[in-house]
């Protein structure tokens, strides 16, 4: 794929980041090919033929009103003009296209290709909806700033152009435009006042209406099974007389605007008919001349077009800027290392020592936003441990958890995972030693087969969802394992589950479970801890938990307090302590559910 | 406002919707017809009033007369833009209430939709929805007035032609007609790739959210170059999408250069014969301008009207229809309730699909009238299904499920709401008052019935807080815990005499879940409880165990010998239950 290259196992965005939106514009420019040239060439031809044509009418005219006349040259001549301005149309018209869409594909997969390198931390600075704008349509509006600025120059020059032709044929006419064009200004400012479009009122109702449908979506089982959806939609659609009276409104100030937009051009055209009229009254201006001046100030009449599209290239710049910063965020660096071959796999292993998935922590300080959320964490996960990470909510849990994986980098100290740190790790080791589990998975790929498997065998994603207590559920949906994610009506413990089997497919060594088992039932989180404790127990698990439970099963849990580790040890040594128990206080299945969900 | 007629093909739903939209506003209609003469004026007058102008007065020395027919002309103009205004109008009058329709038909097909299956489109879905329609209203007003605009256009070029020089007519005519043929041979083509185009970049879009989306999701799988690559032939498609609709609107360009420039070139040719058979300089000049002025421009924003917000409209609208299409609701005729609650089910089974393994298979169950029952086994198992078929809003794809001897599915809609009640996990409460939404089930329950339950099913605490029955309720500002107070309080109020509890008390704390499911278990009625917490269990005369393979009923003492499952749980979670039965 061209704008993205793979080079040991990373993605890179292709060639170097300019250092300004212009340097991106450029860029952009070099990469629609022969396009933006094409454009540049038809469309200026198209306007300065399109100048010439009324000029070459007239005179047509001029030429064959005489009795007598034959159609010769000046036919001739309008027929080679017309039909230039007809191919200069076709063809730019195919430049602008082509190019716009060359120059955004580029861009595009750039951004695409930027992003994925950057990795989770390009969501943490900008706001998802933000990005994706910058990467879908500013990258169109960048892509489209050559045809952009060559169009707003093809529009000038017929409307400059066309000033310059009336002043040629008479400077009264000239002045008739511009005075024309003054005087129909004032008139029209004095007579419709400027009423700024009132659309906040409009989009307040259409919200209101959405929120309304939302809500009574939510509890589409209770309306269903109590059979009240007349009643529902009536409630929903309340609304609907506001949202009409408000639309009527903007309707009318459009209605406004349109009058504007319809008198200006002919009053100027009768303005400009009228001074030639009584030039050619006077002698100095023939028939064909009055139709050329006529048809030239239409053209003239343009200019406020030309302008708006000036403004179209000011949108493309803002648009490139807000493309290149997203290019400009750093992309991870992953390393070459491999881990080392776990000893003596495959036979029996002690506790710890030789197993493989030692995970350690070294002076690590994370930092969110320049406050420090981890604080000089110094830890050694033994391999093959079942270790939970407690805290109150703000303790840093989460962090750790992404530091463990590299899904963020400290801003001091490392973490080691068998002795290599993490940031020299290629990314493919690192990703097949690593499995992450969320409280809120997100799922991609076309099936949920494919969802859990993300690369892996369609046999080692069975044997995962079956661990993690997904299988029979995913079986009982309408296309089983080859039901789409997005089709498969699932609840938050179901999408919780394969999202588990997932983390039980990947991570060869470490699985880090974030909170991931907090929407199951009793019975289901059950299972989902007997395979955490049996099937999976060779590999070193992090598990940040909530319910004291949880902790008990591991065999050692890390109590973080403030970004600090405060205490790290056996559940029932810790409990000893009153400060540790108040940490599971609020999560106490009433309260703690209560506030939470 | 009707919804359109469901069970047709999107294409002639379409054409259908579009058509009555026209018809069900003659008024507005008329209007937009008779100002749109007011409107054609102009383009009947110019070529007429300059030729005059030309010929009758600066030509003949006589300025004064010239300048009183470009006045009349300048006037013809205002008439025009005011006609404008209320031609926009007009097209505001029939769009509107077309808008308010589809809003219409989105939601109560959204809510009927969501009905039948148990879930409706979310939050994303429902604001794209509202997209659909907006594009759907401006395209289906832009392509009124395009229509429009062309047809009067047409009308006053050939009048004013006519009243110049009827010679001249098929000059202008023929190529006209050449054009818009070769449009309308184009259209269909056109608006193949339009909606290519259209659909490339909506496609692009969702599959941008979703990466960014996924963005730590994808990180952690190491499927960075996977995604590149789905997002990457999105991002093809678009680009070759938008390059071959350029290509076809190159060569639409052609069917404009036929219809409007070639009338130019004919008038011309044909003007020295013209001259011989008694034309002025005037008369040619206001022929040209008839063509330049109005017929080429109007047929332009006919070509890009028709040929982009035409196929606009037609996307949106058929988005719109089979997105929310759905199957029209039962005929509300009140039939008998069944006599009595006594509840059988047998062999029922039940699959989501011909793929798919049955959620409830061969499934044989008694529930005597008053039975207290609890369901009990790891989500996913088919226990809300089962629910939903007990509450005949699934049906079984084998067996039976019979209310006091009478099968659900002759029950008629009222009788069957009236019988049972059903509360699921995700309590609904709706903006509206407190006491709005604890008699959504009970019209008529007196002041005295509703402080009852409240006082039974243990809201008092709540009631108070929010300010009584006659206060506002804002579902944003509840917990998940009061919501299901609320909705429990309203299955309590229910004249229905089984109720069926589907985890609805799952976000509270277990004493005030106990406290609830003591106050249905003391209510009249039979009660079956879809367990979250195994407590459930204890409290019930009856447990059903579902572990996936087969689902057995019994006390809790039997199913402790019957079902390893419920052993290995009850075993396994005896600290945690009393823990929290405690608590």
């Amino acid at each position: 794929m061209s704008g993205t290259r793979t080079r040991g196992g990373q993605v890179t965005g292709s060639g170097p980041s300019p250092q300004t939106a212009d340097g991106l514009l450029l860029q952009v420019l070099r990469r629609s090919g022969r396009w933006p040239a094409v454009y540049a060439v038809t469309a200026l031809t198209g306007a300065v033929v399109e100048l010439l044509l009324p000029g070459a009418l007239g005179h047509a005219v001029d030429v064959l009103v005489k009795p007598g006349a034959e159609p010769g040259n000046a036919l001739l001549v309008c027929a080679v003009l017309v039909a230039t301005v007809v191919v200069c149309d076709a063809v730019a018209v195919l430049a602008a296209g082509s190019g716009g869409a060359q120059a955004a594909r580029w861009l595009r997969r750039r951004v695409v290709g930027h992003v994925l390198a950057g990795g989770p931390a390009v969501s943490r600075r900008f706001p998802p909806g933000d990005l994706v704008t910058r990467a879908g349509s500013n990258a169109e509006e960048a892509g489209a700033a050559p045809e952009a600025l060559i169009t707003a120059m093809a529009l000038l020059v017929p409307a400059f152009g066309s000033l310059i032709a009336l002043a040629l044929i008479d400077p009264w006419l000239a002045v008739a435009f511009s005075v024309g064009l003054a005087v129909i200004a004032v008139v029209l400012r004095a007579f419709l006042r400027e009423t700024t479009a009132v659309s906040g009122g409009y989009q307040e109702a259409q919200s209101d209406l959405a929120t309304r449908l939302i809500d009574a979506l939510s509890g589409a089982r209770t309306i269903a099974a109590a059979g009240t959806e007349e009643l529902e939609a009536g409630r929903v659609l309340a609304p609907l007389p506001r949202l009409r009276a408000h639309g009527m409104a903007l309707w009318r100030v459009n209605a406004r605007a349109g009058v504007q937009a319809a008198i200006v051009v002919p009053l100027l055209e009768i303005a400009v008919l009228g001074v030639g009229g009584f030039r050619l009254a006077a002698g100095e201006l023939t028939a064909g001349q009055l139709f050329a001046a006529a048809r030239y100030a239409v053209l003239g009449a343009g200019i406020g077009a030309a302008l708006g599209y000036l403004n179209r290239l000011g949108r493309a710049r803002s648009a490139a800027r807000r493309v290149q910063e997203v290019l400009h965020h750093p992309a991870v660096a992953y390393g070459t290392h491999e881990l080392p071959a776990p000893d003596g796999s495959g036979g029996p292993h002690e506790r710890t020592g030789g197993r493989a998935g030692r995970l350690e922590f070294r002076a690590v300080t994370v930092c969110v936003d320049g406050q420090p959320v981890l604080r000089d964490v110094d830890l050694v996960v033994p391999g093959g441990a079942a270790v939970a990470v407690v805290g109150r909510s703000g303790s840093g849990k989460s962090l750790l958890a992404a530091v463990a994986g590299r899904l963020a980098d400290p801003d001091l100290g490392e973490v080691l995972l068998d002795g290599v740190p993490l940031s020299r790790l290629s990314r493919a080791a690192l990703r097949a030693a690593v499995g992450y589990a969320f409280e809120r998975p997100v799922l991609f790929g076309s099936t949920l087969g494919e969802a859990i498997a993300v690369g892996r065998s369609e046999r080692a994603a069975r044997a995962a969802a079956v661990a993690a207590a997904a299988d029979p559920f995913i079986r009982k949906l309408p296309r089983a394992y080859d039901t789409a994610p997005d089709e498969a009506p699932m609840s938050g413990g179901e999408r919780q589950r394969v999202g588990l089997a997932r983390a039980f497919a990947h991570g060869g060594r470490l699985l880090v479970l974030d909170d991931a088992t907090s929407s199951l039932d009793t019975v289901t989180e059950y299972q989902v801890a007997r395979a955490l404790t049996e099937e999976l127990r060779d590999r070193t698990r992090l598990i940040v938990a909530h319910r004291a439970t949880t902790a008990a099963r591991a065999d050692l849990v890390v109590w973080l307090d403030e970004g600090r580790v405060r205490g790290c040890g056996p559940h029932e040594v810790l409990w000893q302590d009153p400060g540790y128990r108040a940490v599971f206080q609020v999560a106490e299945p009433g309260a703690g559910h209560l506030v939470r969900a | 406002m009707t919804a359109p007629p469901t069970g047709v093909g999107p294409e002639a739903g379409v054409r259908e919707v579009l058509w009555r939209a026209l018809r069900a506003r003659p008024r507005h209609l008329a209007r937009l017809l008779g100002w749109s003469f007011a409107e054609m004026a102009p383009s009947f007058l110019s070529g007429y009033a300059i030729a005059h102008a030309l010929d009758d007065g600066f030509a003949a020395r006589d300025p004064m007369t010239g300048l009183g027919w470009l006045l009349m002309l300048a006037g013809a103009w205002v008439a025009a833009a005011i006609g404008a205004r209320q031609v926009l109008l007009s097209i505001a009058g029939i769009v509107e209430p077309f808008r308010d329709d589809l809003l219409t038909h989105i939601v109560t097909g959204a809510l009927h939709g969501a009905a039948t299956t148990g879930r409706g489109p979310d939050t994303a879905a429902v604001s794209r929805l509202n997209r659909q329609v907006e594009l759907a209203r401006d395209s289906f007003g832009a392509v009124i007035a395009v229509v429009r605009s062309f047809v009067f256009s047409v009308v006053g070029v050939v009048l004013g032609v006519l009243s110049l020089m009827g010679a001249a007519l098929p000059l202008v005519l023929l190529p006209l007609v050449a054009g818009l043929a070769l449009f309308l041979v184009s259209l269909p083509a056109m608006a193949v790739r339009q909606r290519e185009a259209i659909l490339a970049e909506e496609r692009t879009a969702s599959s941008l959210a979703s990466m960014v989306e996924g963005l730590r999701d994808v990180a952690a799988c190491g499927a960075e170059d996977g995604t590149a690559a789905v997002v990457g032939v999105a991002v093809d498609r678009q680009a070759r999408a938008t390059r071959g609709l350029a290509r076809l609107t190159a060569v639409r360009t052609i069917s404009l250069a036929v219809g409007g420039w070639l009338p130019i070139l004919l008038v011309l040719a044909a003007t020295p014969s013209l001259v011989r058979d008694g034309a002025t300089a005037g008369v040619v000049l206001g022929t040209l301008t008839y063509v330049a002025q109005s017929l080429t421009p109007a047929l332009g924003s006919l070509v890009q009207g028709v040929g982009v917000n035409g196929v606009r409209l037609m996307v949106a609208l058929e988005r719109i229809l089979t997105t929310s299409a759905h199957r029209l609701p039962e005929p509300r005729e009140r039939g008998a309730a069944p006599p009595g609650t006594l509840l059988r089910l047998r062999g029922v089974t039940f699959a989501y699909g011909p793929g798919a393994d049955p959620v409830v298979d061969g499934l044989d169950l008694v529930v005597r009238e008053g039975e207290h029952l609890a369901v009990v086994g790891p989500s996913g198992i088919g226990k809300s299904t089962m629910a939903a078929l007990v509450a005949g809003l699934l049906r079984p794809a084998e067996g039976r499920v019979l209310i006091g001897g009478v099968p659900v599915e002759e029950l008629d809609r009222a009788a069957l709401c009236r019988t049972r009640v059903l509360i699921p996990q995700e309590a609904y409460v709706f903006r509206g008052t407190l006491g709005e939404n604890l008699r959504y089930l009970a019209d008529g329950a007196s002041d005295a019935d509703v402080e009852k339950a409240i006082d039974e099913v243990g809201m008092t605490a709540l009631a108070r807080r929010l300010g009584g029955c006659s206060a506002p309720v804002d579902p944003s500002e509840l917990s998940s815990g009061e919501r299901q107070l609320i909705a429990l309080t309203r299955a309590y109020l229910s004249p229905a005499r089984l109720v069926l509890l589907d985890e609805a008390t799952c976000h509270l704390d277990p004493a005030a879940e106990a406290r609830a499911e003591e106050a249905f278990a003391r209510r009249d009625g039979t009660l079956i409880v879809i367990a979250h917490r195994l407590t459930s269990a204890l409290r019930a005369r009856r447990v059903l165990v579902m572990d996936g393979a087969r689902a057995q009923a019994g006390t809790h003492d039997e199913m402790v010998d019957a079902s390893p499952l419920y052993r290995d749980l009850m075993g396994r979670w005896d600290g945690a239950v009393t823990a929290a039965a405690d608590s």
